[in-house]
């Protein structure tokens, strides 16, 4: 009655994948310990610490500086930019569905308990980060905010994915507009970017500077491989010139030294600042990420266009571009997941921004000189470690979703 | 213009007059001369390295000609974007990889040129595309993608996303090479139609079934230079050159 069809799966499961040989023996034992003494370690730090200084400067590591009294603001923006990331996902499915339809393509329907499932796969990262940042808050009001949030991304992209293909246009404005509304409601107060702070200057940072570097890049990488000589050069120059000098100088010289060059009426925040220069450094190594998709292009696909006699111009819109940036998705997150981290270099210069924060928040008369570091920084950590997680598994799915009827 | 070449006494289509091209010191033509009349079919044969492509990529100037003339419809092709724009429109390519836009459905592909150059309104692009995938007898698979289509298919796409622009010509660059060859029949048979309905075509090829049935002459090239010229029956009874009976006797 013991014979091996007759034990449960798990067991057999167990037998041959962690003790089929002596060697794997031994790697089970010796990782399935470290694992076990690292859970120990982890659950300890949690069990154990005092989060005291997260609890009290939790706002200050989310918004920095922002006034407690207009927190209002960044809620009602948050409502706003959760429609729109709803409404485009949404839209975004119902325009897939019906393409793959008409391929004669059946994407699988998920429902129910499994689309849950699915999604929790999908953002457990972020949920994690959600759920340990409202586990810091003292009051309901957050918990109810972020309710609010997931209630409207789901119901906005359950509408999403059912507009015809007309009123998908007017959703597409709409997804436009809402991202400048929620500016307009963060500014109206009178306090623009230079005065944003925490985690959201990171996010806000890292946003723009994809949207302002990605069409320069895009140009860059084209002026690269253009037949007039003066564009090539100066395209050529300006990477170079770019990727030969760290980041964090570039930064330091907008900061600190750009202010000797222009007059005091003309210097612009230091946000401002930071956000060109992010925008100029990420617009460079952008180009160099296009230029290698540019090239995966076959000749004969612009040749077969030549010979259609579309003219130049519409050949690298509709032919070339398309096929190009689809073949960077990978090295191109691989970027603005590093832009992203790297937004915390803006904490050298002197910005509030989450990083910036946990120092303050240790510099305080409560919490100074305890090395509370070992709280603030993994808190840290845990917030770009989910944003970036998150990055990387949507490209993923949008790296599969574009390879639908692909060569 | 009159010219000997001429085989059906027709107006020139295509007039090449002592063409070079050269990639660096290699000289890929070497003073070409041919006239092709409308509606005539020339089946251009030749080993590999010939100057075959390369001839008929300087029609519709993928390739710049370094010395003679070029005319095409009565266009000479020169440095004037106008002029290439003109000739382009007027002549289809067909190419030996398809090089079909992987990006865009069957009938996007299709319907492409004829929106963005010709300007055609959407539903008027997708009833003639619909038109030319009938005629190349896969009207069924027009909202697939091309990577969903077997080869056949796709050159078959291939050439319907040509005739969309209603061309005056046609030229093929070993359309069948890359083929399959059970897919190789479906092929031949649309282009054969396609030369029964009076398309002017130049075909490199060597299919030899094909060229009997269709061409009216058999263009024999090599290193760059037009070797012998004739009716297919004279290529298949009594070739005059000793170059076209060895490269006859090794693919027939």
């Amino acid at each position: 009655m013991t014979t091996t069809a007759s034990r449960p799966v798990a067991v057999r499961w167990v037998k041959k994948n962690l003790f089929s040989t002596p060697l794997n023996v031994f790697l089970t034992v010796v990782l399935g310990a470290a694992i076990v003494y690292l859970a120990y370690l982890v659950i300890r730090f949690l069990v154990t610490s005092n989060f005291e200084i997260l609890r009290v400067n939790l706002a200050l590591f989310m918004v920095g500086s922002f006034p407690r009294a207009q927190l209002w603001r960044v809620v009602v923006a948050l409502l706003l930019l959760a429609i729109m990331a709803g409404l485009a996902g949404g839209m975004l499915k119902a325009a897939a569905r019906e393409r793959s339809k008409d391929a004669g393509i059946r994407l699988a329907e998920v429902r129910g308990s499994r689309a849950v499932g699915s999604w929790l796969r999908r953002f457990w990262p972020l949920g994690l980060l959600v759920i340990a940042a409202l586990a810091l808050t003292r009051t309901l009001t957050p918990t109810l905010v972020a309710i609010a949030v997931v209630g409207l991304l789901v119901a906005s992209r359950w509408l999403g994915a059912h507009l015809g293909p007309i009123p998908r246009r007017v959703g597409w404005i709409v997804v436009v507009l809402l991202p400048l509304a929620a500016y307009w409601i963060l500014s109206a107060s009178g306090l623009g970017w230079d005065d944003w702070g925490g985690f959201m200057l990171n996010i806000f940072l890292t946003i723009a500077g994809i949207l302002f570097a990605f069409p320069i890049g895009v140009a860059l990488a084209l002026g690269r491989r253009s037949t007039l000589p003066v564009v090539r050069a100066f395209s050529i120059g300006y990477i170079e010139l770019i990727r030969g000098v760290p980041l964090i100088t570039l930064l330091l010289m907008a900061v600190f030294a750009l202010g000797f060059f222009l007059p005091r009426d003309l210097r612009p925040g230091s946000v401002t600042r930071v956000l060109i220069v992010i925008t100029a450094f990420e617009a460079a190594y952008i180009a160099e990420v296009v230029r290698g998709g540019l090239q995966s292009v076959p000749r004969g696909q612009s040749e077969a266009a030549q010979s259609l006699g579309l003219p130049a111009l519409k050949i690298t819109r509709l032919i070339v571009l398309p096929q190009a940036l689809r073949a960077t998705i990978p090295a191109m997150v691989g970027q603005f997941i590093s832009l992203f981290k790297d937004t915390t270099l803006v904490a050298i210069v002197g910005l509030g921004d989450i990083l910036a924060a946990s120092s303050f928040a240790n510099a305080q008369p409560a919490f100074n000189a305890q090395g509370l570091a070992r709280i603030t920084l993994p808190f840290v950590a845990l917030a770009f470690w989910a944003g970036s997680f998150a990055m990387s598994r949507e490209a993923g799915r949008l790296e599969r979703r574009l390879g639908i009827g692909e060569r | 213009m009159t010219d000997p070449q001429t085989a059906n006494g027709g107006k020139p289509m295509i007039v090449l007059e002592n063409v070079d091209k050269f990639f660096g010191t290699f000289q890929a033509l070497d003073d070409i001369s041919l006239t092709v009349a409308k509606k005539e079919v020339v089946v251009v044969i030749g080993p590999s390295g010939s100057g075959k492509s390369t001839l008929i990529r300087c029609i519709n100037r993928l390739e710049k000609h370094d010395a003679g003339r070029v005319v095409v419809d009565g266009v000479e092709l020169t440095d004037d974007i106008r002029n290439i724009h003109e000739v382009r429109m007027e002549t289809g390519m067909v190419f030996q990889q398809f090089n079909l836009f992987p990006h865009l459905s069957v009938l996007d592909n299709v319907t492409l040129a004829p929106r963005e150059v010709r300007h055609m309104a959407k539903a008027e692009a997708e009833e003639l595309g619909m038109k030319m995938l009938a005629r190349v007898r896969i009207p069924e698979q027009a909202r697939k993608f091309p990577g969903q289509l077997s080869g056949g298919q796709q050159q078959r796409v291939a050439i319907a996303r040509s005739l969309a622009m209603q061309p005056k010509m046609m030229l093929f660059d070993e359309p069948t090479s890359a083929l399959d060859p059970e897919m190789i029949k479906e092929v031949l048979e649309v282009m054969e139609e396609l030369a029964a309905s009076g398309m002017t075509m130049i075909v490199i090829s060597h299919e030899m079934g094909f060229a009997r049935a269709v061409a009216d002459r058999i263009i024999f090239m090599a290193d760059g230079q037009i070797v012998e010229v004739g009716p297919p029956e004279h290529f298949f009874t009594n070739p005059t050159e000793e170059r076209t009976k060895t490269f006859l006797s090794q693919i027939l």
